[in-house]
């Protein structure tokens, strides 16, 4: 194409290549002035020093303060040298929390607005400050300096250690996923303290007057290399907690009250939370269990499909479920059970039954609305207390 | 003359188009302000520096700890973590042109209950909707039920699930709910990845409708597996212990990335080594704040490169995260606090809740106060953000008046609703002072009470800055939902005069 007398491609050639090499070119020098990057695995790479910048000489960016009671409050300075031949320029960054203060010596200079000048062969310090919050475990925090030094301009300092609490229960509460309101539950929590003497319990209780008289709690003490596996713990107990069948249905809400000395006297709470139901529950491929049915959405009647739900039985009486198919809304579905399946320690049995809507299928509207209601799959469970379950079914079979 | 200053446009255009394209790393999400992405630069740091593009990059995330949006009172802005952060991160990532493999730890939830079940479905959602290969479980997701949990992990139609176990077993390990291990392949490159959860924790989960193997054992044989398929690189997901994890990968070095749970609030920002080899060992912090990136690149030098991204506002928001927080919270609304299990439990004090327009009769400066103060807009808040949250208990726990903050429940005669219970909307009086109606009618004289009794009552709802005692007791009043979690800045010497009333 010529645009006047020049070849407009010959000129977008020609500046792609250099704007290439000008873009490349000017990625390496930066790489060269700045291999070294938080993050990056090439933090060895430092490249040569310029005789004439400052340049940042930190023998430590990390501060490990071991364990912090919670509350409690921990200082660490960090040593920051200056071995350039230009003064070096600290400039202090935003910190990782508001748990976690930064500032620069003040007795050899000042810090003026958060800035801090440290003449050739000079050094400063950097104090980091950070108060215990939160309820114990690990903890990480960093406060960055901007720097002037072309090898370094950001150096991040990370102070980390172990929150210890006054106590702590392992889990932290109990969760008693799906208890079957006609089998009671064994459950247990270790409980570590962290006072100067091994606890003692003055007084255990299930707090809530409404179900408390279906808890059970006892404690034994912990061995010694339990005891000693948990940081700064300094005693322990195991926690037991019995829960006795006859629940009412429905969410489970409990709190476990302890009065404690270690030998100060402290009050412990572990909640306690489950689901009370009944011993039989439905679970998988298109099962809604907000609306208790089987959705099977729309299906073609000439290709057919295939499904899959399991029957869940717990309880005293699981292994008498043997479910057999009674009705089936609409008549073309094909059910069929296959053998129950402990599973795990056999707490619970799983059943599976497999739901087909063959091939040639007639048409059939069970949208679940109004004009259309649902099917149903009714089975003949064996249960003594549920001898028949009937399943809504949700299904559309288009011709 | 035209025609030359056209030429020289055009130069200038295609100089300034190839010089970008070189370096063309991830560092914003779409249409974000440029000023926003210098601030959160500037206050988080910047990412990916000096990266060139990738063979393949793995974003590793986890212990969502059921923050899918970040929430609290210094604004969301400036906080870190959310989904819809999360998802334009990792577009940002493929806009870049980076092949890209997403893997999550796992931990998605944090508490028990109905909301859990309906969040967790709604995460499991999102993490499809953003094409993640692997997702482990963590312990707080095992304790759901077995049936929502079967729900939401099974795969959907044609599109398998992309929840991964070596050891953990939805309705048993044969069920096959989840596969053992996954290999995917990207930018040429063969990456194993498999999950775990540790001993420690299995000992923890009291679900029979789930089974946990060992995880030393179950690792076995999909070790096999995994060196069968001629991976490139492994990926260990395991939810434990640092010090369980570090003993895991001893015993299997082929995994040469390993992601652990139970580290610090926030990642190191370079990944330590795991024993003598070049294993990795991945912290991810928590609440889902940060993502950390691995990069693998075709340079014997320098074959792995790893970022810490804090998923801060400089990554913008997705309408597709928006779109899923808001069919979240319109299911909370719908389901309502009786269909979310909330029963609400008796005070422990015993007494009941009047309402802060009871006291501005009497207490007319304190209440003076407290109208002008953002206690009482907390409600409002809720109401204002899009989508609304006002049917969210985990955030009208300490938007309204009569509920437990931290148990995320009503007290009997709280707040149930701007229907029934208006007079109790908002941050007020008695979250503080204590249930008044008593003390209210006495005082009204609805009620005739002695003078003893009705001194008692005045005496009940004091509360003193006066003493060390007296201000420890308002402060843990404070720190009930000015906690870590939501109010990380809050120091009550600082926001205690935005507040501050007495009575002499």
């Amino acid at each position: 194409m010529q645009v006047g007398s020049v070849n407009a491609w010959a000129v977008a050639g020609i500046a792609a290549a250099v704007g290439a090499a000008i873009g490349g070119g000017s990625a390496l020098l930066e790489a060269s002035l700045r291999p070294w990057q938080v993050g990056d695995f090439s933090g060895e790479m430092l490249a040569p020093s310029n005789a004439d910048a400052a340049e940042a000489d930190v023998p430590e960016t990390r501060h490990d303060f071991g364990t912090v009671g919670a509350g409690g409050k921990g200082s660490h300075e960090f040593v920051i040298h200056n071995r350039g031949n230009a003064t070096l320029t600290l400039t202090r960054g935003a910190t990782s929390c508001s748990c976690t203060v930064s500032d620069f010596d003040s007795t050899d200079g000042g810090d003026e607005g958060g800035r801090k000048e440290v003449p050739p062969d000079g050094s400063t310090r950097l104090r980091l400050t950070w108060k215990g919050k939160g309820t114990g475990g690990p903890f990480r925090q960093q406060a960055t300096v901007f720097t002037n030094d072309p090898r370094r301009p950001e150096i991040a300092f990370v102070i980390e250690g172990t929150v210890v609490p006054t106590w702590k229960a392992i889990p932290d509460r109990l969760v008693l996923s799906k208890l079957s309101a006609s089998s009671g539950e064994q459950a247990s929590l270790r409980i570590f303290t962290y006072g100067s003497e091994p606890p003692t319990f003055e007084q255990l209780e299930a707090a809530d007057p409404e179900t408390a008289q279906f808890f059970s709690l006892s404690t034994a003490p912990l061995d010694a290399a339990e005891i000693a596996a948990e940081t700064g713990a300094t005693g322990g107990v195991l926690l037991k907690v019995g829960v006795l069948p006859g629940l009412p249905l429905g969410q489970l809400r409990q709190t476990l009250r302890a009065t404690v000395r270690i030998p100060e006297e402290i009050q412990l709470e572990v909640p306690v939370e489950g689901t009370v139901g009944g011993d039989l529950a439905l679970a998988g491929g298109g099962w809604d269990s907000s609306r208790q049915a089987l959705l099977l959405g729309s299906v073609s009647g000439r290709k057919g499909s295939r499904t899959q739900v399991f029957l869940m039985a717990k309880g005293p009486h699981r292994s008498s479920v043997k479910p057999a198919v009674g009705e089936v809304v609409p008549a073309s579905l094909v059910v069929e059970v296959g053998e129950g399946v402990p599973v795990g320690s056999g707490g619970t049995v799983r059943i599976p039954i497999s739901i087909s809507i063959p091939p040639g299928s007639p048409p059939a509207n069970h949208r679940c609305s109004p004009q259309a209601p649902a099917g149903r799959i009714v089975l003949e469970t064996g249960h003594p207390d549920t001898p028949t379950l009937t399943i809504p079914v949700c299904v559309a079979i288009d011709p | 003359m035209i025609s030359r200053l056209f030429h020289l446009s055009l130069a200038v255009v295609l100089l300034s188009s190839a010089a970008m394209a070189v370096a063309s790393a991830p560092d914003r999400g779409a249409d974000v302000p440029t000023a926003t992405v210098e601030t959160f630069t500037e206050r988080n740091g910047k990412v990916f520096v000096d990266w060139p593009t990738p063979q393949a990059v793995v974003v590793l995330t986890g212990e969502l700890d059921g923050y899918i949006e970040p929430c609290g009172c210094t604004g969301k802005e400036n906080q870190k973590g959310g989904l819809s952060r999360r998802q334009n991160f990792l577009r940002s990532v493929q806009a870049a042109g980076w092949p890209l493999l997403a893997v999550d730890l796992g931990g998605q939830v944090r508490r028990f209950g109905r909301q859990s079940e309906v969040k967790f479905q709604s995460i499991a959602d999102g993490l499809r909707a953003m094409g993640y290969s692997a997702v482990g479980l963590g312990p707080d997701d095992l304790r759901l039920p077995a049936e929502e949990l079967v729900a939401a992990v099974a795969p959907v139609g044609d599109q398998p699930t992309p929840f991964v176990s070596a050891n953990v077993g939805l309705l048993g390990l044969d069920a096959n709910i989840t596969p053992r291990y996954r290999v995917v392949e990207i930018g040429g490159l063969r990456i194993g990845i498999t999950s775990v959860l540790g001993d420690k924790e299995a000992e923890q989960i009291r679900n029979d409708a789930v089974e946990v193997q060992p995880a030393a054992k179950a690792l076995e044989a999909v070790a096999v597996e995994l060196r069968k398929a001629a991976c490139d690189h492994q990926i260990l997901l395991s939810w434990a212990s640092a010090e369980e994890t570090k003993s895991l990968a001893a015993g299997f070095p082929q995994f040469d990335i390993v992601a652990t749970a139970g580290g610090a609030d926030e990642p190191p920002a370079q990944l330590p080594p795991l024993g003598g080899g070049s294993a990795r060992l991945v912290e991810l912090g928590h609440k889902g704040m940060f993502a950390v990136a691995i990069g693998f690149f075709p340079d014997p030098k320098l074959p792995l490169r790893s970022q810490r991204v804090p998923l801060d506002a400089r990554w913008g928001e997705s309408p597709d995260m928006i779109r899923l927080l808001a069919a979240y919270q319109s299911q909370l609304e719908s389901l309502g606090l009786n269909g979310l299990g909330l029963v609400a439990v008796r005070h422990p004090t015993g007494r009941r809740f009047a309402g802060s327009a009871s006291c501005a009769d009497c207490h007319k400066e304190a209440y003076d106060v407290w109208i002008d103060s953002g206690h009482a807009k907390a409600l409002a808040t809720l109401e204002e953000q899009s989508p609304r949250r006002d049917g969210d208990p985990e955030c009208l726990s300490c938007h309204v008046v009569g509920w437990a903050p931290q148990r995320f429940e009503p007290f009997e005669g709280g707040f149930t609703g701007m229907q029934s219970t208006p007079h109790l909307a908002h941050q007020g009086c008695e979250n503080c002072h204590g249930p008044a109606a008593a003390h209210a009618a006495v005082e009204r004289g609805d009620v005739r009470a002695s003078t003893t009794e009705r001194d008692r009552l005045r005496k009940e709802l004091v509360l003193s800055i006066d003493t060390p005692e007296g201000k420890q007791k308002a402060v843990n009043n404070c720190l009930e939902c000015h906690d870590l979690d939501n109010s990380p800045e809050f120091d009550f010497d600082t926001y205690w005069p935005q507040v501050e009333h007495s009575e002499k």
